[in-house]
């Protein structure tokens, strides 16, 4: 700087006269003032105003987001929470109607069992009496076969021994014996006595 | 000198650059007002010229501002956030705020005003001429010394600048004296003369580069010429940097002054 003006000095002995050059003059100072006054007038009155407010705008913008943001997230949390709480409910009560299904299987699954057990022992008293009732029937049909055989057997051993009235009251004594046991055996059982 | 040699011995002519470069003759006028010569010349077109610029970039900027700002808003709101906190929350602190837009058209001001000098078909920085920055100088004096006054008292305020604290008793005198000049006298004058002379000299810088290049280019060996167009390409982003950095000073300093004037009482 001050070799600038160390210069500037040089300058002005050697010429015309430059310190009047540089000088400052009146009307740049008027001038000068007056535009310096406006662009202060236009700052303080229109540009930094609008710039604060837009700064003052922009920071309850963004403040109003954030608090929204806030808000939003708190609510978020509540609805998860919310939705959490429903979805455990709804998985006990899957478990709950499970266990129920599973009671009511069970219980019928018993059920059946009793019944068919009473059913099968139904069958199987009925097929015992059955299986009784036509072993005495064959029993009895037996009896008579070996009646008839042993009769049979017995006339041919003493045909020759036996009187005519005894033989008589013998073949009475037969006939009703068969009669007898014609009452208690089936026509079946004769076919196979004779065979 | 050295210039002008080489131009009379490469057989060009070479007319160095000289404070003429600083004068302008009136287009229009002059006209007696008050006893003042008002007259349009060069400065004061360029003057208008970087007022109306001033004035259409910041209204363009903030004529429809959103809250999402555009390229343009970022940029112009960048700017008055820069003065804002580099230099009235650096330098004062919240309480400066009052002064942001005094400080704010300080620095545009000189900005635009610097700014001209290398903008092609302009290349004339305004702040160059001594009277613009002794006008925000002397602005800048009346009020951080108002300020001053305001708060603490014509007695306190001069207290308060001629006494610092914590002096011995023999050094109270002579830095009284020292301190009073420093601050009620030479500010306006060192905050005029960085701001001229650094505009003077980058001028000059230009002007020496920028007419050599041409010297060159009009003389033998084109190849001469290279080296200081370079210097002188390299010279106009230094300048750019400069123009921005006086404006900052400029505007920094007054703050500065403005804290010392706002300052508590010792």
């Amino acid at each position: 700087m001050i070799a600038v003006l160390t210069r500037l000095w040089i300058v002005a002995q050697a010429e015309d006269k430059p310190i009047k050059d540089l000088s400052p003059k009146l009307q740049e100072l008027v001038v000068g003032a007056i535009a310096f006054a406006v662009v202060f007038v236009f700052m303080s009155k229109w540009v930094i105003p609008r710039v604060n407010k837009l700064l003052e705008d922009r920071r309850g913008r963004i403040q109003g987001d954030l608090e929204k943001a806030e808000e939003a997230k708190t609510e978020g949390q509540q609805m998860l929470a919310d939705y959490r709480q429903q979805l455990a409910g709804a998985r006990d009560e899957a478990n709950r109607i499970i266990e129920e299904a599973r009671r009511t299987a069970e219980a019928m699954r018993r059920d059946m069992t009793g019944k068919a057990e009473q059913e099968y022992q139904a069958i199987l008293g009925r097929a015992q009496d059955e299986i009784r009732g036509e072993r005495d029937r064959v029993f009895q049909e037996l009896k008579s076969q070996v009646g008839q055989l042993s009769l049979a057997l017995a006339e041919r051993v003493v045909r020759e021994t036996l009187d005519k009235e005894r033989q008589l009251r013998l073949v009475d004594e037969y006939i009703e014996e068969l009669a007898g046991l014609g009452r208690s055996a089936g026509n079946g059982s004769r076919d196979g006595g004779e065979s | 000198m050295t210039v002008g040699l080489l131009g009379s011995v490469l057989g060009v002519a070479f007319e160095p650059p000289s404070t003429r470069d600083f004068v302008f003759d009136y287009l229009v006028g002059p006209v007696k007002i008050f006893g003042i010569e008002f007259g349009l010349n060069y400065i004061m077109i360029l003057l208008i010229i970087a007022v109306a610029a001033m004035l259409l970039v910041f209204y363009l900027a903030f004529r429809k501002p959103t809250i999402v700002p555009g390229k343009f808003q970022v940029l112009m709101e960048g700017a008055v956030e820069f003065v804002r906190t580099q230099v009235v929350i650096q330098m004062i602190g919240p309480e400066g705020l009052p002064f942001l837009a005094f400080l704010s058209t300080l620095f545009f001001f000189i900005f635009f005003g610097n700014i001209l000098e290398v903008i092609p078909f302009v290349s004339f920085p305004l702040n160059s001429r001594l009277a613009f920055p002794l006008v925000m100088a002397l602005i800048s004096w009346v009020v951080y010394n108002t300020v001053g006054i305001r708060r603490h008292g014509l007695v306190g305020y001069l207290k308060l600048v001629m006494f610092p604290p914590g002096v011995p008793v023999a050094m109270k005198l002579p830095l009284a004296l020292i301190e009073f000049f420093s601050v009620i006298i030479v500010r306006p004058i060192t905050l005029t003369v960085r701001l001229t002379a650094n505009m003077i000299a980058g001028h000059f810088l230009l002007a020496v580069f920028f007419l050599g290049s041409i010297v060159f280019l009009t003389g033998v060996p084109y190849i001469f010429a290279v080296v200081p167009f370079a210097l002188a390409v390299v010279l106009v982003g230094f300048e750019i940097f400069v123009s921005s950095l006086q404006a900052f000073i400029f505007a920094v300093l007054t703050a500065s002054y403005l804290a010392g004037a706002m300052a508590e009482e010792h």
